[in-house]
């Protein structure tokens, strides 16, 4: 790992991508190379373009750097305890395939939008 | 049994944490051992006071059915369970704590018992087996322990309640994750969703600081916060924050902010210390508790469906453009939307536009116009760009043009969706191609719905009148106090909550209004600007009955708002209500409503339209002062009440005459506001304003000014008004009626009609009547008329004074020359002159002396004042910033070789060439020919040929008595820069001569010269005049003109306009 993996300099981040699923940023090729870091194992975004456009999205807004996910209150709120560190974002645009749900909730996972749909249900 | 005690909690308590309470073994030590009817011990160890005994006493203490108590825990519960049900509501609501400790069993019991008991309650009471009141009187004697036992659950549960939150949404985790786990769920699995609240901060969690930003800085911020912590992990100096975060964005209130979440501000100091655009220096806040998940709201964008419409933020092109969306994508971020392109096909491709390096360029200038794709103006230069896919389908440059339309996909990052509020203008094009076919058609709904994502925030302003609808707080009313997006704080003014403040999402919320209020619609509708009054109500939706159009309006309450201000007023850019327009050079309108972005008009044809501000081609201003004539011929006006002969027989005021239309306005109302338009022959006028008689058929004859006119002079010709002196005054007259008829007497004074003679009889002065006067020759005792005689004439007079005092032979008076004369005359041409003097000569005729006063004998020493021999000019009469003359841009008072009449300019004031006209040059011999009409004589004789050493150096116009009056120092008076006259003689009194003069036109006038622009060239010429217009007619000044006014030396300075030629 690099010193600061997650940094993305200001040209790059018109390629920045968030996880729709649990609202990471990153830039595209990070997605490509190493896929989501949390969704991974039912997202299978790793070199996967296809998966990629379709489960992030280029809009989001609100990024959240996280230092350190167990401590904070932000990740707890955002629901992010217990992912990696990096950037987060607080809203992601669009709306997962509904296959793609399906898949999380076969893998014991429950989809939470990240668009802001969610804020009234609790 | 299990699932029915659920289902009974889940009405009760919140369902997860009792579920996990009851299903697992609590790790909460403030569980008590009442969950398990086995683990009663526990339970008792932690009581304090309580004993096995205690707890039967309890039992049955509570145990106010008639039942038989088996010493059952089970039983007890459910006694228990049947006591509260039986004594009522108030006391069911402690239920809930207590149920917490009761073990799943006895619950299920409970449910399913409790019916039982019901049912054999109900039994009972048939049976008359006991007193239904029975229970009640049982109460008191286990309230005592009843009541022991409820402070003990008390306390415990505020034990429970006392620990921090923390641990409780530790506790809380730990049962979550265990499921979740269970599952087997990957990294970060732990997606078994805990109620937001329950995760809410507490003092435990780090707290939040808000940080100044840069604006538009935050996220490039929280990537180098992200690269500061990772470079630093590991080290000493890693960074103590957890987390920090931005919520910028252009339309966001949080921008300028980033927040970072960490234990201890002096954390937040060090991880910000030194970064690019985040000051940590300046104030930092420190975000209350309550307000972090604040901080954190999402709201879910506008969800974009077909026929919305949104605004284009890219190309710079189509910037703003309203699109409208055709199809939205399954993630919803690329919408496909059609637009209006704008495109010039190439019109204004540069020719050299070859180097594909100069495309780049971003275009400047003006976009081309919004208009639909024309495949033939595509081809005319572009045809190698265009594909043909059939069906109004092209391919152009690369983009799918549809019907006319562009289409494509687009980002939705790249589209405005937010307060789109199109234009009506906007939306017609969108419309308009689909009219032909018919299946299209102005989808009102989205465009309705364009509209109310715009204005659904604004829409509620403090003072509101609002009521709650929804949610709890379902029927309170009361004045809105402040909006902050979309929390609404309102006051209370009725219900059980009156007087309190309380905040409400404003999705539950409507507006109240009464019938009868005033309202005016406010929010995002066609209807948009109108004003009317409530007439009915039914939930949110409101009619009212508008102010200008009369007609039945219904709206949703949110759209609406009190109105103070009346209707019927409005504008549109510069188009009032009421207002004449111009349609087309031959029709013309009236603007009979204002909507929010088109007119409705009614033309003169009685036609009503809708017509854009676009489509008018000019206000008509009112015109007050037109008239018109009705069908009586009486002449009606601006405000004048006429009524309709046939047709309707509407009556109203006229607001506008044009041509033979009036406009008129009813005050009763009616169509169109009220307005009709009628023809002035169909109409008769009904009253006037101002009281004028308007039936009355003026008096024609009275106001025609020539039969006046033959009325009153009886076919003669008036006496030509005289201006000035009366004429009258100082005549010898002869009375010739009245009193003092015959008498002899001067006139010295008069009226208009009266005259006051001094009589020469008697020292006296009497009144007589003008036409009682017989003007008599003072000389000759002839009787004369006052008004016809030449030497009474204005010119005549004036003769007298400049000559006064002069006896040269050319000093006639008037009454020696033939009538007509004008004042003039001069016996020799060589003498005393008056300015115009001569033989009927004009002052610029000169036989060698007849000059005018600016003459001089000499030959080259003759000038008139704006006259030098080295190009001493005039000023330019058409140039009113030079000065009039000298070589050296001189006033014309003053200038060395140029001389001005009164000015004698020291050494050189005897340059031949510089002479004033009433100045004698160096040709001394004549020098008496040349005087001006101030000239006297003895001291011409004095100064004959020595006028250079004479005169001071500086103008002293007055002590040279010569110079005084001359008639180019009158020239002089009116500096042509001040005047922005001609040469200064300009104003110079016309002479007499004019007329008797033609020469001043025919001689080789200054002017001539002074366009050309060789003053000095044009000098030979003998006596040009004075004021060398270029008409003539000014050309010799009265002599005895105003005295002049020395310019100022600093003329000098200011003149200098003129430029040498």
């Amino acid at each position: 790992m690099s010193t600061s993996e997650n940094f993305v300099p200001t040209g790059q981040q018109r390629h920045l991508r968030a996880c729709m699923v649990c609202s990471i940023v990153m830039v595209q090729n990070r997605f490509i190379r190493d896929g989501c870091p949390n969704c991974e194992p039912f997202l299978n975004l790793q070199s996967n373009m296809d998966a990629i456009i379709e489960c992030t999205s280029q809009v989001f807004e609100g990024l959240i750097t996280l230092s350190d996910p167990s401590r904070s209150w932000v990740a707890k709120w955002q629901r992010l305890d217990g992912y990696v560190k990096g950037v987060y974002a607080t809203k992601v645009s669009g709306t997962l395939p509904d296959d793609v749900i399906g898949a999380m909730e076969e893998a014991g996972m429950r989809y939470i939008p990240r668009d802001g749909s969610s804020t009234d249900d609790d | 049994m299990s699932s029915s005690t659920a289902a009974l909690l889940d009405t009760q308590f919140d369902n997860s944490e009792e579920e996990e309470d009851f299903k697992l073994q609590p790790v909460d030590t403030s569980d008590d051992g009442a969950s398990d009817n086995e683990t009663a011990p526990p339970v008792k160890s932690k009581r304090s006071e309580p004993n096995d005994e205690d707890e039967d006493d309890e039992g049955e203490g509570e145990d106010t059915a008639p039942k038989a108590n088996d010493d059952d825990d089970e039983e007890d519960e459910e006694d228990d369970e049947e006591e509260e049900e039986d004594i009522g509501r108030s006391r069911k609501r402690r239920r809930g704590p207590r149920n917490m400790f009761v073990e799943d069993e006895a619950e299920v019991d409970e449910d399913e018992e409790d019916n039982e008991d019901d049912e054999d309650e109900h039994e009972l009471i048939k049976d008359g087996f006991i007193d239904p009141e029975d229970n009640h009187d049982d109460l008191p004697v286990g309230g005592e322990t009843d009541d022991r036992r409820h402070r003990e659950l008390d306390r415990r549960r505020e034990l429970e309640a006392s620990m921090d939150a923390e641990k409780q949404a530790e506790i809380l985790r730990q049962r979550y994750s265990k499921p979740a786990k269970g599952r087997g769920l990957g990294p970060g699995g732990n997606f078994t969703i805990v109620p937001k609240r329950l995760l809410l901060p507490s003092v435990e969690d780090p707290s939040i600081w808000a940080v100044r930003c840069k604006e538009g800085k935050e996220r490039e911020a929280i990537f180098s916060i992200m690269k500061r912590i990772e470079e630093r992990k590991g080290t000493k100096q890693e960074l103590a924050i957890t987390c920090a975060f931005e919520r910028g964005g252009t339309h966001s209130t949080m921008k300028g902010y980033i927040y970072v979440e960490a234990h201890r501000q002096a954390d937040v100091m060090t991880a910000m210390d030194g970064l690019v655009n985040v000051y940590p220096r300046t104030k930092m806040i420190l975000v209350e508790i309550k307000e972090m998940p604040d901080l954190l709201r999402v709201t879910k964008s506008v969800q974009l469906d077909p026929g919305a419409y949104v605004r284009l933020r890219r190309p710079p092109k189509y910037a703003n453009d309203l699109a409208q969306v055709i199809d939205v994508t399954d993630t919803g971020l690329e919408v496909r939307v059609r637009y209006v392109p704008r495109l010039d096909y190439g019109m204004n491709e540069e020719m050299n536009a070859t180097d594909p390096g100069k495309r780049k360029r971003p275009v400047a200038g003006p976009r081309p116009p919004q208009r639909l794709f024309s495949e033939v103006e595509a081809k005319k230069r572009h045809g190698r760009f265009l594909q043909n896919r059939g069906d109004k389908t092209f391919v152009y440059q690369g983009e799918d043009y549809v019907n006319g339309y562009c289409e494509k996909e687009v980002k939705i990052q790249l589209l405005i969706t937010k307060d789109v509020n199109p234009k009506l203008e906007e939306v017609t094009r969108f419309i308009s191609s689909g009219a032909e076919d018919g299946t299209e058609n102005l989808d009102l709904n989205a465009l309705a719905a364009s509209l109310k994502h715009g204005t659904i925030n604004a829409s509620y302003l403090p003072g509101d009148v609002i009521e709650v609808y929804e949610g709890e707080q379902k029927g309170i009313r009361g004045k809105a106090i402040s909006i902050q997006g979309d929390i609404v704080t309102m006051h209370v003014e009725a219900g059980p909550l009156k007087g309190q403040t309380i905040e409400v999402p404003v999705k539950g919320l409507r507006k109240r209004f009464r019938e009868g209020d005033h309202v005016k619609v406010i929010g995002g509708s066609r209807f948009r600007d109108e004003v009317g009054m409530v007439v009915k109500i039914v939930e949110d939706r409101v009619t009212f009955l508008s102010d200008q159009g009369h007609n039945e309006i219904t709206v949703f309450s949110k759209d609406l708002r009190e109105a103070s201000d009346s209707g019927g007023g409005g504008s549109l850019g510069q188009f009032d209500l009421w207002d004449l327009i111009q349609l087309d050079p031959s029709t013309v309108a009236c603007i009979t409503k204002v909507e929010r972005e088109s007119l409705i008009v009614l033309d003169q044809n009685a036609q009503v339209r809708t017509v854009l501000p676009s489509q008018i081609t000019n206000k008509i201003d009112q015109r007050r002062n037109a008239v018109a004539t009705d069908r009586d011929g009486a002449e009606v006006r601006t405000d004048d009440v006429v009524k309709e002969v046939g047709g309707e027989g509407k009556s109203g005021g006229i607001m506008h005459i044009h041509r033979a239309y009036l406009f008129c306005r009813s005050s009763e109302g009616g169509k169109n506001g009220g307005v009709f338009v009628a023809r002035t022959t169909n109409v008769k006028s009904v009253s006037a304003k101002g009281g004028r008689i308007a039936n009355q058929t003026p008096d024609l004859t009275s106001m025609n000014p020539a039969t006046k006119r033959n009325a009153n002079a009886g076919g003669d010709m008036p006496p030509p008004k005289s201006f000035g002196r009366d004429k009258a005054i100082g005549q010898t007259v002869t009375i010739k009626r009245g009193p003092h008829k015959g008498l002899l007497g001067i006139v010295k004074e008069t009226t208009d009609t009266h005259a006051r003679v001094e009589l020469h009889t008697k020292s006296k002065v009497v009144n007589v009547l003008k036409e009682y006067l017989g003007f008599k020759d003072k000389v000759s005792g002839q009787s004369i008329d006052p008004n016809q005689r030449g030497g009474y004439s204005g010119g005549g007079r004036g003769g007298f004074t400049p000559r006064g005092g002069r006896d040269g032979p050319g000093g006639a008076t008037p009454g020696n020359w033939a009538g007509g004369r004008t004042p003039m005359p001069a016996a020799s041409h060589d003498n005393g002159r008056t300015p115009a003097w001569g033989s009927s000569r004009t002052p610029a005729v000169a036989d060698n002396g007849g000059r005018t006063p600016a003459w001089k004998s000499g030959g080259d020493g003759g000038r008139t004042p704006g006259w030098a021999q080295d190009g001493s000019r005039t000023a330019n009469p058409y140039d009113g910033n030079r000065t009039s003359y000298g070589a050296g841009n001189r006033t014309p008072a003053w200038a060395a070789t140029a001389k001005t009449p009164a000015y004698s300019g020291g050494s050189d004031a005897f340059n031949p060439g510089s002479k004033t006209p009433g100045y004698a040059g160096n040709s001394g011999s004549d020098s008496w020919g040349s005087k001006t009409p101030a000239y006297q004589p003895q001291q011409q004789a004095d100064n004959n040929g020595s006028w250079g050493q004479q005169a001071p150096p500086v103008s002293n116009w007055n002590s040279n008595a010569y110079d005084a009056p001359t008639p180019g120092a009158a020239m002089s008076a009116p500096t042509p820069a001040a005047m922005n006259a001609p040469t200064p003689s300009a104003y110079s009194a016309p002479t007499p001569a004019p007329y008797s003069a033609p020469t001043p036109a025919a001689a080789p006038i200054p002017a001539a010269h002074n366009w050309s622009g060789n003053w000095g060239a044009a000098q030979p010429m003998d006596a040009p005049t004075p004021g060398g217009g270029q008409q003539g007619y000014y050309g010799a000044p009265t002599p005895g003109y105003g005295a002049p006014e020395t310019p100022a030396p600093g003329w000098q300075d200011d003149g200098p306009r003129y430029t040498d030629s």
